[in-house]
């Protein structure tokens, strides 16, 4: 426990640990000290001189925020020499600050016209002409700098240069010339540059998309949550007469630590799409019509218990999606487990399982593990907000970094040591780190050759050094992507967890980083064919019948999502419901996935937006999705928050259509008033969420139980195919790519980039290709186009090729989960 | 007249080394070998050296201040003569630069440092050349290098020129200068002894200070503090310029009245004038009027006198100077300088100036000249760093000191004839 | 596009070996592209952003906060006149209107045949010999008229 240091400020006594800063031992006894470049976040600066506070015994006054406490120290925040130095700094900020308070947008919740009001000068004695600069010019598309209002505060630079870890913001010129600006007047738009506009104290940054719709004080702020990511950062969502105006920063310490990357905050047009599903159709006759939701829902179910009847649960499946929220994926679960008794359901394409061996981590253990390792995840790409929770923890709480992955990424840069593993070899490369730190511990190690150079492209000495970083570590978080992992490498991941935990004194827990919003959730839920939720496994009838009731486990084997297209293009399969999900464009082979969703007898989409597969269905159900839903979800530190809606509508919640699929089916049906009703029917079945209720996930929701993971078998080496012609695929996912959330209409639609493949110097010579040629990637019998790129991002025998938007159709490459091959030849 | 560092100075060919030894150069480096490394320190402390680049703070003091068992440390040495009416280091580095490399290498070995950086501001591209030269022959001579003469010291001199902002003259930002970042001033505490160039322990004197050490090692302190005065010990050069016939650069005892410097050495005021006002101090001190004149020159009798010594820089000004005008100069410089880090300098500078402009310009009133002085203290120890307080000093004096020379001004433009 | 020729990567091999962070190395690098070029233009502060893995923003903050460095190409003499106190005591203002004109610059500038660049600059640290000016890189102290004319003059 660290010694508290007692202080008074005004007066009053107030005790605090060691190291806090004057402002801040204020604001606990309520005492408010004005800043203006003080951030909770960005720490200490102390240049605009506003938070000067007279302390006896020191000669002159002091700034509050650069001051640290110390032993019976006497504050005075409002004496004579206090009021005037507060009225000089003001004076001084306000003198060539121009009058725009009528049409600024900050108006309203302006740090500057608060301070001036409580601590300024009644008037000006600027006589002079005010200094004329940049007025309302675009700093990028979705921030607008106005140099003129700007007081030199340096937050904003600041926040370019310590979180973000870019410099892309930076202060130019000196003295009175200095000025905000980027190199070379390129616009500013890293991707998280959004958050200079909320923590800019006057309005110099301001939101472009926002300025002029509304006066602040106007707006219905919700306090919700980002459907993009599975970080599922908080958020606030401001609307006028239900129109969405704008989005900013919720601050939560535990998930976000005050910054929301830019999907979020300006990705959200999505809401007023012209291609959102408003109703639900059906295909009568050949043609579309449009029917009443509820009823169109229970005659949905009803079928699909004729289908049942008919030929045997096998015969129907669910793929489900990592986009929902917990209450519907639940309500799903329920439907298509219980009450039309089959194991087919699942919501994704890669192999993966819940349950960890080792703690299931959260972000703020981020900062206080010792060693990172970053097991094939881009998080700059695919979870925004981990990525500058990483960069905080490697560049200011001094963790260690290292990093194993199929391709360079940005964190690179940071980390202590930086392995590539040849694509597809992942499982490998895993089993040799293993297996290097298990021969240290005497334990079971996994059989076959893993340290050849020539089967991962990583030497054994400098997997040696890996080992060695882990090892004497004591305390790792392990963050992993298990949607880049190829084949069955999941197990041998989970393995390798196993293996770090049995260290001797180590601590270790791991962070599942799929990119999805509620991947957990999914799988928590039991959007799966082989677990029920909360991680049963569905072989285990004794449990499954233990919770959910005599009866409750089920006979055969379920179907994965892609088996499902299988036995959908055989015949077996004559059902299918799809939820929020887009198996033509996000499933491996297009070709054969039309083709089997056109054999079923019966297609049923339940989305929030038109789709490639949504026109392919039978019956299309509305999605009221982010915006408009509210429900929650786990982010990827096992976290459940809930996501309120910030807009209103009248068509029905989600929930209220599966429910009404159950209760149509159901002999004893159950009316839920709210998304809460259903959160607290899941905590009482959903092992793990016992705790969860709306109460407990209130302030900054609540971490769900862990859940153990199967233990014991070491896994097997998987075989690589060599037989592949051609490189290997691998796809690697884009912030900003172009697909049905940022659309061509999108503020960030300057964010998407040209199809391009990435490949080793060494391929790209044999290939006889250059930077900026045309190329084609060939498989599958169809060709995918793109501009080459030689950057050695990968190992060689491999292409990169980031998926840039739905059009360029990347997966149509692909056949499976595992190693695909592609032929890459120039155009 | 006991001189210290210009006994010397103007021997031909100094720079080279071996003139400089056959000076009774690097004596002072063997004896202090001889020498425990604390003991060095303690010799400085005796002596009552003060920084001689402007603060005047006790060298062997801030010596002392380094963060225990924390290595690797670092010495900066400021060569960044910025302060207006300031030459006197750019003749020690020009004529003297082995007596520079000398005094760090004494220093480093009292304070256990093994890289050392001289930072030249950006202009002094020919004294940093002379130094490169002067740092290759004493590495030659085995001053500098792996254990230096077998006593266990390893030292690297490194030159490193700034690009033209007198704001590196201050200390922290000086190392954020040589860290490759803006010349914007840091937050103290921590200081540079604790926390200073790449977060090391840092040490950082002028190159004046610099230059007197080998000669209290080899005199001893005692002889330095016999020098001077109570608080003062020693010599110091100043540079005296403006009105004056033989304007250069001085070395006096401290405690010399300012009328002997100004009117027995530097030769009296020019064309036999009389004197208005002087500054002690560089442009940063506060202008005292001619009847001051006497002050003996030493920091406590100039503080006293209601100014400071600051760099040793003295500004002569005769009868023919307008104040406000001279005012108004001083104040272009320190908007010019001001880093624009926090708003009180970077905007009170600016006002000052505009508000100067007015008055000499005959469009100011004495309502502008009240509103100066409520900047001046709205200014006065409020800003980030020292550099506030200095653009002040010129405004604050000048009104308070020569406050007819504004009336004049305001006299002529509210409503009054003009005078010829 | 600006690349670094190979004296140059001797120089900066050398100069970065003088710190333990390459960082330090931003002025020097910026002092000898200014020198060799008469400017520093966006492609030179990408390329010298990229020798010390520094964003170009960050560069260019840098290079604009110190006045020795120039983003438009100046004269083959670039002379600083100061105008500070001591100097202007002695009467430097009369003799810097004079250089103006002489060059055909009144109040600073570059001239047209692009052989001076005149800028009025604060205290050189040449106080005793004012009032004074550097040309490139030597100081001539104690002007008068015609010692303004002389070295001006005899600039090849």
């Amino acid at each position: 426990m660290s010694e508290n240091i007692n202080i008074t400020i005004n007066d009053q006594p107030v005790s605090v640990p060691k190291g806090t800063l004057v402002v801040e031992a204020a604001k606990q006894i309520g005492i408010e000290i004005p800043v203006f470049c003080y951030h909770e976040k960005l720490g200490p600066f102390g240049c605009c001189r506003m938070c000067l506070v007279e302390v006896e015994k020191m000669p002159k006054l002091t700034t509050a925020c650069t001051q640290t406490v110390m032993p019976d120290m006497v504050v005075k925040t409002e004496s004579p020499k206090v009021i005037k130095a507060q009225q000089g700094v003001l004076e001084f900020t306000l003198l060539n600050h121009p009058l725009d308070c009528p049409v600024c947008d900050k108006g309203g919740e302006c740090p500057l016209q608060n301070n001036t009001f409580k601590y300024g000068p009644g008037d000006t004695r600027m006589e002079f002409d005010r200094a004329n600069r940049d007025k309302a010019t675009p700093l990028s598309p979705v921030i607008t700098i106005d140099r003129e209002r700007c007081i030199a505060c340096q937050r904003c630079t600041r926040y370019s240069d310590i979180i973000e870890q870019e410099s892309a913001l930076v202060m130019l010129n000196r003295g009175f010339n200095n000025e905000v600006g980027t190199f070379n007047n390129e616009p500013y738009d890293t991707k998280y540059s959004g958050n200079v506009i909320d923590i800019c104290p006057v309005g110099a940054l301001t939101n472009t998309q926002f300025r002029f719709k509304a006066r602040t004080w106007d707006l219905d702020n919700s306090a919700t949550l980002c459907a993009h990511c599975g970080c599922n950062c908080n958020m606030t969502l401001g609307s006028r007469t239900n129109k969405l105006m704008r989005i900013e920063t919720r601050p939560n310490d535990l998930v976000d630590d005050g910054w929301i990357c830019d999907k979020a905050r300006f990705g959200y047009g999505f809401i007023e799409s012209d291609h959102r599903i408003a109703e639900a159709t059906n295909l009568v006759d050949g043609e579309y019509k449009v029917a009443n939701t509820l009823e169109t829902a229970r005659q949905t179910a009803e079928s699909l218990k004729k289908i049942v009847d008919e030929y045997g649960p096998e015969s129907i499946g669910f793929i489900g999606s990592p986009f929902g929220t917990n209450e519907e994926l639940y309500l799903y679960h329920k439907l298509f487990r219980f009450t039309l008794g089959t194991n087919n359901l699942d919501h994704k394409t890669y192999i993966d399982t819940p349950g960890l061996p080792v703690d299931h981590y959260d972000f703020l253990n981020v900062e206080t593990a010792n060693l990172v390792l970053l097991i094939g995840s881009d998080p700059a790409e695919e979870l925004p907000i981990l990525d500058l929770r990483i960069k905080k923890a490697i560049t200011r709480k001094g963790v260690k970094l290292a990093i194993l992955n199929d391709q360079k990424t940005e964190l690179d840069k940071i980390a202590d040591l930086s392995l590539m593993y040849d694509v597809g070899s992942d499982g490998i490369a895993l089993a040799a780190l293993a297996n290097s730190l298990a021969s240290e511990l005497g334990i079971a190690m996994v059989e076959g050759e893993t340290r050849d150079e020539s089967l991962t492209g990583i030497a054994e000495g400098r997997m040696k050094e890996m080992a060695e970083l882990v090892r004497t570590a004591m305390k790792v978080c392990v963050v992993y992507n298990p949607a880049s992992l190829t084949g069955n490498s999941i197990f041998m991941l989970k393995h390798l967890l196993g293996v770090i935990n049995k260290i001797p004194t180590m601590e270790c827990g791991a962070i599942p980083a799929v990119p999805f919003t509620n991947s957990l959730g999914a799988m928590d839920m039991g959007i799966l064919p082989d677990y029920y939720p909360g991680g049963i496994s569905s072989s285990d009838s004794v449990k499954i019948d233990q919770i959910w009731g005599d009866g409750s486990s089920l006979k055969s084997k379920g179907l994965s999502a892609l088996e499902m297209i299988n036995k959908a293009e055989s015949g077996e399969l004559k059902a299918l419901l799809i939820y929020r999900n887009n198996p033509v464009i996000d499933f491996p082979d297009r070709k054969r996935v039309e083709s089997a969703l056109k054999k079923l007898s019966l297609l049923v989409v339940h989305d929030m937006m038109k789709t490639e597969t949504s026109v392919l269905a039978t019956t299309v159900l509305p999605s009221n999705g982010p915006g408009y839903d509210e429900g929650t979800t786990t982010n990827i530190g096992g976290r459940v928050q809930y996501r309120k809606r910030g807009l209103k509508t009248n068509n029905s919640p989600d929930w209220k259509i599966i429910s009404k699929m159950i209760n149509s089916l159901s002999e004893k049906p159950i009316e839920y008033l709210t998304s809460f009703s259903v959160t607290e029917e899941l905590s009482q079945t959903v092992p793990g969420y016992s705790e969860i209720s709306k109460k407990s996930i209130k302030r900054e929701g609540k971490n769900r139980e862990k859940i153990e993971s199967e233990n014991g078998v070491v896994p097997e080496l998987g075989k690589i195919e060599s037989s592949g012609q051609g490189l290997k695929l691998r796809i690697a996912e884009q912030l900003f790519a172009k697909d049905k959330i940022l659309d061509a209409s999108s503020p960030l639609a300057h964010h998407f980039l040209p199809s391009t493949l990435c490949l080793h110097k060494k391929d790209a010579l044999k290939l006889d290709l250059s930077n900026g040629d045309q190329a084609i990637l060939e498989a599958n019998g169809v060709e995918v186009k793109a501009i080459v790129e030689v950057s050695n991002r990968c190992n060689p025998g491999a292409v990169i090729v980031p998926r840039v938007s739905d059009d360029q159709g990347l997966l149509r490459l692909a056949r499976s989960c595992s190693v695909n091959w592609v032929e890459v030849k120039k155009a | 007249m006991t001189q210290i560092l210009f006994k010397n100075i103007d021997t031909k060919g100094l720079s080279s080394i071996g003139v400089y030894e056959k000076q009774g150069g690097y004596r002072s480096i063997k004896k202090a070998f001889d020498k425990k490394p604390e003991e060095i320190i303690e010799i400085v402390k005796a002596s009552g050296l003060r920084g001689r680049g402007g603060a005047g703070f006790p060298a062997g003091l801030k010596w002392s201040f380094l963060a225990k068992d924390v290595f690797p440390r670092y010495l900066a040495c400021n060569a960044d003569e910025s302060e207006p009416g300031t030459c006197k280091d750019r003749e020690l580095l020009e004529k003297t630069p082995h007596l520079l490399i000398e005094g760090i290498i004494v220093t480093c070995y009292a304070c256990r440092i093994n890289t050392g950086y001289i930072y030249y501001r950006g202009e002094f591209q020919h004294a940093s050349d002379l130094m490169d030269k002067a740092i290759e022959e004493a590495h030659a001579q085995g001053y500098l290098g792996k254990n230096i003469m077998g006593s266990g010291l390893d030292l690297e001199l490194h030159t490193h020129l700034g690009a033209g902002a007198y704001i590196c003259g201050e200390e922290s930002a000086l190392l954020n200068s040589l860290e490759g970042r803006r010349g914007e001033p840091r937050l103290k505490p921590p200081f540079p002894a604790v926390e200073g160039l790449y977060g090391k322990p840092t040490v950082i004197n002028n190159v004046e200070t610099l230059c007197v050490v080998p000669w209290i090692i080899n005199e001893g302190a005692e002889k330095h503090a016999a020098l001077g005065t109570e608080k003062s010990k020693g010599t110091k050069l100043v540079s005296v310029s403006g009105h004056v016939k033989k304007p250069g650069n001085y070395e006096i005892v401290m405690g010399t009245p300012t009328s002997e410097l100004i009117f027995n050495l530097a030769g009296g005021i020019r064309n036999d004038n009389k004197l208005k006002a002087f500054i002690p101090g560089g442009s940063s001190a506060n202008i005292l009027p001619a009847d001051k004149v006497d002050v003996r020159y030493d920091y406590e009798s100039i503080a006293e006198a209601g100014s400071m010594l600051g760099s040793g820089a003295l500004i002569v000004m005769d009868h023919t100077v307008n104040i406000v005008e001279a005012a108004l100069r001083m104040s272009y410089f320190y908007m010019h300088e001001s880093c624009g880090k926090c708003t009180p300098c970077r905007e009170g500078t600016r006002w000052m100036y505009q508000l100067l402009n007015d008055i000499q310009n005959g469009k100011g009133s004495s309502k502008q000249v009240e509103k100066l002085k409520d900047i001046c203290d709205n200014m006065s120890f409020k800003c980030f760093c020292a550099l506030g307080d200095a653009a002040v000093a010129p405004v604050a004096s000048s009104i308070m000191h020569f406050r007819s020379d504004y009336d004049e001004l305001i006299k002529n433009l509210e409503g009054d004839a003009v005078s010829a | 596009m600006f690349v670094f020729t190979s004296e140059d990567e001797n120089k900066i091999e050398k100069i970065v070996k003088k710190y333990p962070i390459k960082q330090s190395a931003l002025l020097p690098l910026l002092t000898l592209v200014q020198r060799r070029e008469g400017y520093i233009s966006p492609e030179a502060m990408q390329a010298i952003g990229k020798k010390l893995d520094l964003s170009p923003g960050y560069v260019q903050s840098v290079m604009s906060f110190y006045t020795m460095y120039h983003t438009e190409p100046t004269g083959k003499y670039i002379i600083l006149f100061c105008h500070n106190i001591s100097c202007q005591l002695n009467g430097a203002d009369n003799l810097f209107a004079y250089t103006g004109q002489k060059l055909g610059v009144s109040g600073g500038g570059t001239t047209e045949d692009k052989k001076f660049t005149l800028h009025k600059e604060e205290c050189l640290a040449a106080c005793c010999g004012a009032p004074m000016m550097r040309i490139n890189d030597t100081f001539h102290e104690n002007l008068t008229k015609e010692k303004i004319d002389q070295i001006l003059d005899s600039l090849p």
